[in-house]
């Protein structure tokens, strides 16, 4: 039994459907990469993972609690933390701050009036300012920051949570190949502690991190398998490789 | 280096400084009148302080802050006005027997207490923000919307307490005779006693709202203001924190509505008006709605300028008032504040390092709109 189990998803608009019978299986400890063209539902799955969109039908488990149609908090708090195609960082705050707001231990409003000091972040900080890089950068305004330095505050933000399960939506995208290779190996590492779902298009970034790739087409799953097994797939040649520029 | 605008030690000494400031003032005034005038701008200034914290911080702006100031001023007015009565020989006021009425409504009964009568001044409008706010923040509304309906929501109670004359008197409102007594002591609204009560309802408010401002709640609040849907992802509730937010600073203002009866002993639907709400408003933008001292100097200011002033003017000073206001949003969002922000940053030498929003800009423009 998979840490999160989709079933027979389904979302439309009106007539429009843009998930079609979705189902999937992400194992503990692993790296899923989530693959197809543009338009395939990629986002939209991961706005029903984590309750930004509700399902027309369909479940979503999470160590077998159904978690379909929790608001967005309640999905976070049991340890699912996203990252955003575009890029969502908090733009008026300074990047300090914008990871201090990620780490979101206590979460209870009346609580937090009383807290100027959070247990256990100095260190936390210090950890994941290294590992994105952004040591340097702490004072600076986040909306000041350059595409890169803006995608690695995210991916740092979403590790402050603590999160079991990390959703990545195309993470490495406008990064450069240097900054690129870091995401790989950082992501390498993660999967010995988390489990990840990431989107990307980039196929040789794919092939550094997968463990399983699943090919999603029109709203539904078109493949999956290693990477090797989806790439000789010849359907998925079809509809998604076969165009891909490398 | 950086902006010592910025600093949290300058910060606070600034605070003591104006605090110190205005501690100094009744040594030196000895017309009663005027010190009253004095104390009902430190009421201002409470009123401008709790649309820093919401709009400036929150970023909820709130056109409708008069429901609780007006709700509280009532509850106030009514415990003053059973303070006159009697309950052997007088039990009714006046001006509910020229209207009529043979018995007191129930709803003014527990005003004959005064410590009861003063803290439902105070739940009455607190319960209110949580049920308005929650309904509204739980269903997503913001920005503009919400701005209009806290219009619709202050004219709504307008109307009702114009309506049930025989229970409020009308357009007319309520003058209790006697200053408020509590445990035997009178506070008269023309001495310093009452200036020291605003005073210490104002610094008490002021700081803690600062401290709000800078606990982990005041950090996520900032966070939603800049992107509540990002906040959503990392845990938060964030409509729970827009209620907390927005009730903490009606409370703040209920609080001055309490003490402004206390200083002019009258209360009437005027005070719910949707003009006065909106001063408010224009206080605190033009002072600085980010920062909670600028916007409590943009209701002295401008409450001075319209005494003095005001009367020169008489109609046009709304005009004026209005064309300043737009005048400061379009050029300086974050109102006087922001412009000594800038000030000290060209003498600090700083290269616009973390501060000055250029992205926050446009949606601030915005937002004062
Ligand atoms: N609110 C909406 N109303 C109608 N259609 C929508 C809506 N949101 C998304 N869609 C459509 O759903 C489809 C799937 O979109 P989605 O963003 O999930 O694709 P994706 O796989 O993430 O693509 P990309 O690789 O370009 O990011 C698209 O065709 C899109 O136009
Ligand atoms: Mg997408």
């Amino acid at each position: 039994m998979g840490m999160l189990e989709i079933r027979d998803l389904n979302k439309s608009y009106d007539a429009i459907h843009i998930i079609n019978g979705f189902s999937l299986d992400v194992t503990e400890l692993t790296l899923c990469c989530l693959v197809g063209p543009n338009g395939a539902g990629k986002t939209t799955t991961m706005d029903l993972i984590t309750g930004r969109q509700k399902p027309t039908s369909g479940q979503v488990l999470f160590y077998g609690d159904d978690i379909t149609g929790l608001d967005e908090h309640e999905i976070a708090r049991r340890g699912i933390g996203r990252k955003f195609q575009v890029p969502a960082v908090l733009k008026d705050l300074s990047v300090r701050e914008n990871f201090q707001v990620a780490y979101s231990r206590t979460t209870n409003p009346l609580r937090n009036i009383f807290k100027f000091h959070s247990k256990g972040f100095e260190r936390k900080l210090d950890e994941i300012g290294t590992l994105a890089g952004l040591n340097e950068r702490l004072d600076t305004q986040a909306g000041l920051l350059s595409h890169g330095e803006t995608q690695w505050l995210e991916i740092g933000m979403v590790l402050m949570q603590d999160p079991r399960l990390l959703l990545m939506d195309e993470p490495v995208a406008g990064m450069t190949e240097i900054e690129i290779e870091k995401t790989a190996r950082i992501f390498n590492q993660l999967k010995k502690t988390h489990t990840l779902i990431v989107v990307e298009h980039d196929m040789g970034f794919v092939r550094e991190i997968a463990d399983v790739v699943t090919v999603m087409h029109m709203g539904s799953l078109l493949a999956q398998g290693t990477i090797s097994q989806v790439e000789s797939n010849p359907r998925v040649k079809e509809v998604y490789l076969g165009n891909e520029v490398h | 280096m950086t902006n010592i605008y910025h600093s949290k030690p300058a910060q606070w000494a600034v605070y003591l400084v104006f605090f110190a400031a205005l501690g100094v003032i009744p040594l030196f005034i000895d017309d009663a009148f005027l010190l009253n005038q004095f104390s009902t701008y430190g009421v201002y200034g409470m009123l401008a302080l709790s649309l820093a914290l919401c709009w400036g911080f929150g970023g909820i702006l709130n056109l409708g802050q008069g429901i609780a100031f007006g709700l509280a001023a009532y509850g106030m007015a009514m415990t003053m006005q059973m303070q006159a009565q009697d309950p052997e020989n007088d039990p009714i006021p006046p001006f509910m027997l020229n209207n009529s009425l043979d018995h007191l409504p129930w709803f003014w009964e527990p005003f004959w207490n005064t410590g009861l009568g003063i803290f439902l001044a105070l739940l009455v409008p607190t319960l209110f923000y949580i049920a308005f706010g929650s309904i509204m923040f739980r269903s997503r509304v913001s920005g503009p919307f919400f701005a209009i309906m806290t219009l619709a929501m202050l004219s709504a109670w307008y109307t009702l307490i114009l309506d049930i004359q025989p229970y409020t008197n009308g357009v007319n409102g309520i003058t209790p005779p006697r200053a408020l007594q509590v445990f035997g002591f009178e506070i008269d609204p023309y001495s310093s006693t009452s200036y020291w009560v605003v005073y210490t309802a104002l610094l008490l408010c002021t700081i803690g709202a600062k401290l709000l401002t800078q606990s982990k709640f005041g950090l996520i609040v900032q966070a939603v203001r800049c992107d509540a849907e990002r906040v959503r992802f990392l845990g938060y509730n964030v409509a729970f924190y827009e209620t907390v937010i927005y009730t903490l600073s009606g409370l703040i203002a209920s609080i001055a509505g309490c003490l402004w009866v206390v200083l002019v002993q009258y209360v009437s639907p005027a005070q719910m008006d949707v003009t006065f709400s909106i001063s408010m408003v224009i206080w605190a933008g033009i002072g600085g709605r980010l920062s909670l001292i600028g916007a409590i100097i943009g209701a002295f200011l401008i409450q001075g300028a319209q005494s003095y002033l005001g009367d020169e003017f008489l109609n046009t000073w709304l005009l004026i008032l209005g064309g300043f206001f737009i005048i400061v949003v379009r050029f300086l969002p974050k109102g006087l504040a922001g412009l000594l922000e800038i000030v000290l940053g060209r003498i600090g030498g700083s290269p616009r390092s973390k501060s000055p929003d250029a992205v926050a800009d446009g949606k601030l423009v915005a937002a004062g709109e």
